[in-house]
């Protein structure tokens, strides 16, 4: 759907639906240390309202572009779920190893949650932006031209 | 700090793939500097490693501190540590090569270019030390989805090419992780020392050879052996010629490591499938692909598919070599494996320097040449002399080392696949040479571009490598069967 769509109802119905959706991503990220969920599943909630985003108000709207700047943050996600890894490696420990996560003030069982949560966090910002990248390559690119390489 | 070495090894190129994509929205420039430095600094650190493992013995990483069988572990052991060795030195050359000083600017699309190509590297380095078999399929995994994007890059008929290895690439990782499933299932681990331990009580189990053979056939597919090499061809001939080397010297070579990891330190030398030997019959398939390949690359015409097939018949030389059941056809095999990667390498980077400067993609076409590649030709015969197996290169002391464990074997047909498979790559290099150096074609000679430093580099450094590999083969040899023998061979 290249333009906004037509019906009100659909509309004024993602205006409600996609915030929730959001809304739900977030505490699917922050339950999922005590039960089901965890980054992956919020990176797939949160992708399929920013989906239905541009689904209904088009890749042209303002909302549209907001979720196509998303893209480039690819890598983002990684970015944080290395980092904290490479931050257990610096803090002696082993790659992800939260125990060795140093931040002053904080007990082990502390480090552990911090560093869990934070990894989780990079996993969602990843699949959400892969997601996106996905359909948005499927639905709307060019695939048509030859390179010369 | 050296226990920490393997994930560094690992993190170093991941690292940076993962930055690139930030670091190109402003400076599409330092995509390369950055990307050899970071390969450059994987070099030292492999051989840190290695020194570690030889001083403090076999390293275990257990990742995020929970120990081996609950846990993901990574196991650097002798034959890991040279692999990475091999892996970053032939990774920094074949990087050095992508330069666009040969080839078309790729514009914007660099960025995404080198972080497949980094992410391929590190996921190949994960493969290597992976001492799991679920996290084998991970590495094996992403590390063939860079390949099937750099196969298709340039669109066209290597899309074609890309989408058939996707298909049946896709195909073989989901036999092996079919195969996984079913060892899981009986043993309930998937940690592979773990796994060893129970294997010998599974001899009689049905799930446990239905298992071991697709994990057979899905690696055959992924490191192309034979009756299941139908993707490689078409994808290494279409492929963009400057990611070429990288796929040839380093892909399927990593996956046939992978397989000798499971068939050596998981199943074990004496592993039977059926009251079949497992030794026998991948030394069967193994001689067969010696012989089929050279036999194929010797009827093409066009150049990179020719190497490609005579990089089937390595395949299967190398399988030869580690199932002939004893410990000196195993290190025959393995230094062979390290030989091969450089001489595709070295291959690829003449086959894509000279359809880059004189435009010639068929042994026909090799005539307008007139001699006049200069010094390249000098590197050609050197890695071609390696290729059939000619002292003092490296490929002969690999042939020589797998025919000496044939004789100990008293495997006389593993010696006969040998020396045919030789005398038919000789046969092709001949075909080859006889139009580089005597046919004299009517049209004017080419136009004689300077070489560019990178083909300089790349082609420079494996001749070299595979004499130097030759030279020091007693060593190397020596030291393999000292540190990367498996136990119970």
């Amino acid at each position: 759907m290249k333009q906004m769509h037509d019906s009100i109802i659909v509309q004024a119905m993602s205006r409600l639906l996609i915030p929730l959706a959001q809304l739900f991503a977030l505490y699917v990220l922050f339950f999922g240390q005590y039960g089901p969920g965890g980054g992956f599943v919020a990176g797939v909630i949160w992708t399929t309202s920013m989906i239905l985003t541009f689904l209904v108000f088009g890749l042209k709207s303002p909302q549209g572009r907001l979720v196509e700047k998303v893209l480039h943050g690819d890598g983002i996600g990684l970015i944080i779920f290395v980092g904290v890894g490479g931050l257990c490696l610096i803090g002696g420990g082993e790659f992800l190893n939260y125990a060795n996560l140093e931040i002053p003030g904080l007990d082990a069982p502390a480090r552990r949650y911090t560093g869990i949560l934070l990894a989780q966090i990079g996993v969602a910002v990843d699949v959400a932006v892969t997601g996106i990248s996905i359909v948005l390559s499927l639905a709307y690119h060019d695939t048509e031209q030859e390179y010369d390489v | 700090m050296t226990r920490h070495l393997p994930a560094i090894l690992f993190l170093l190129p991941l690292g940076l793939a993962i930055c690139l994509p930030l670091i190109g929205i402003k400076h599409r420039e330092w995509c390369r500097p950055l990307s050899i430095g970071v390969l450059a600094a994987m070099v030292p650190v492999s051989f840190a490693n290695l020194v570690g493992v030889l001083q403090n013995g076999t390293i275990h990483y257990d990742f995020g501190g929970w120990a081996a069988p609950v846990g993901i572990e990574w196991v650097a052991d002798g034959l890991a540590s040279v692999m990475t060795v091999a892996l970053s030195l032939v990774g920094l050359v074949c990087i050095t090569f992508l330069s666009s000083v040969l080839f078309p600017y790729l514009g914007s699309r660099i960025v995404p270019f080198y972080t497949l190509v980094l992410l391929l590297i590190a996921s190949l380095t994960g493969m290597v030390f992976a001492g799991d078999l679920f996290n084998l399929f991970v590495f094996l995994e992403v590390s063939a989805l860079c390949a099937y994007a750099l196969v298709g890059l340039a669109g066209g008929k290597a899309l074609v090419a890309g989408f058939r290895y996707l298909i049946l690439g896709t195909f073989g990782a989901s036999l092996y992780l079919l195969g996984v499933g079913y060892l899981y299932a009986e043993t309930g681990t998937l940690n592979m020392a773990d796994l060893a331990q129970r294997v010998p009580s599974l001899v009689a189990s049905k799930a446990f050879a239905v298992g071991v053979l697709f994990m057979f056939i899905g690696l055959g597919i992924k490191m192309a052996l034979v009756p299941l090499h139908g993707w490689l061809p078409d994808a290494y001939t279409y492929a963009p010629d400057r990611v070429s080397p990288m796929l040839a010297s380093l892909v399927t070579k990593v996956a046939l490591y992978g397989w000798i990891r499971i068939m050596f330190w998981v199943l074990g030398a004496q592993a039977v499938v059926y009251q079949i030997r497992l030794l026998v019959l991948v030394g069967i398939l193994g001689a067969l692909a010696a012989l089929v390949g050279a036999f194929l690359a010797l009827s093409q015409v066009e150049i990179k598919r020719m190497f490609a097939y005579g990089g089937l018949s390595h395949i299967g030389l190398i399988l030869v070599g580690i199932s002939l059941g004893n410990q000196t056809g195993f290190v025959g095999g393995v230094f062979y494996l390290l030989n091969d990667a450089v001489m595709q390498a070295g291959l690829f980077f003449w086959a894509g320097a000279i359809i880059h400067l004189y435009g010639v993609r068929t042994i026909e076409d090799l005539g307008r040449l007139q001699g006049g590649a200069g010094w390249m030709s000098v590197a050609l015969v050197v890695i071609a002399l390696s290729m059939i197996g000619i002292p003092p290169t490296g490929g002969f002391f690999g042939k020589w080392y797998i025919i000496l464990g044939a004789v100990e074997a008293q495997n006389y047909l593993a010696i006969v696949a040998v020396l045919i498979a030789t005398l038919l790559t000789l046969a092709y290099f001949v075909k080859l040479f006889e139009r580089v150096f005597r046919d004299r074609s009517t049209q004017p000679p080419p136009l004689i571009r300077e070489i560019p430093l990178a083909v300089k580099i790349g082609l420079g450094a494996t001749s070299v490598a595979v004499i130097v590999l030759g030279l020091m083969s007693d060593h190397i040899v020596s030291f393999l069967l000292k540190n990367a023998v498996p136990p119970g061979l």
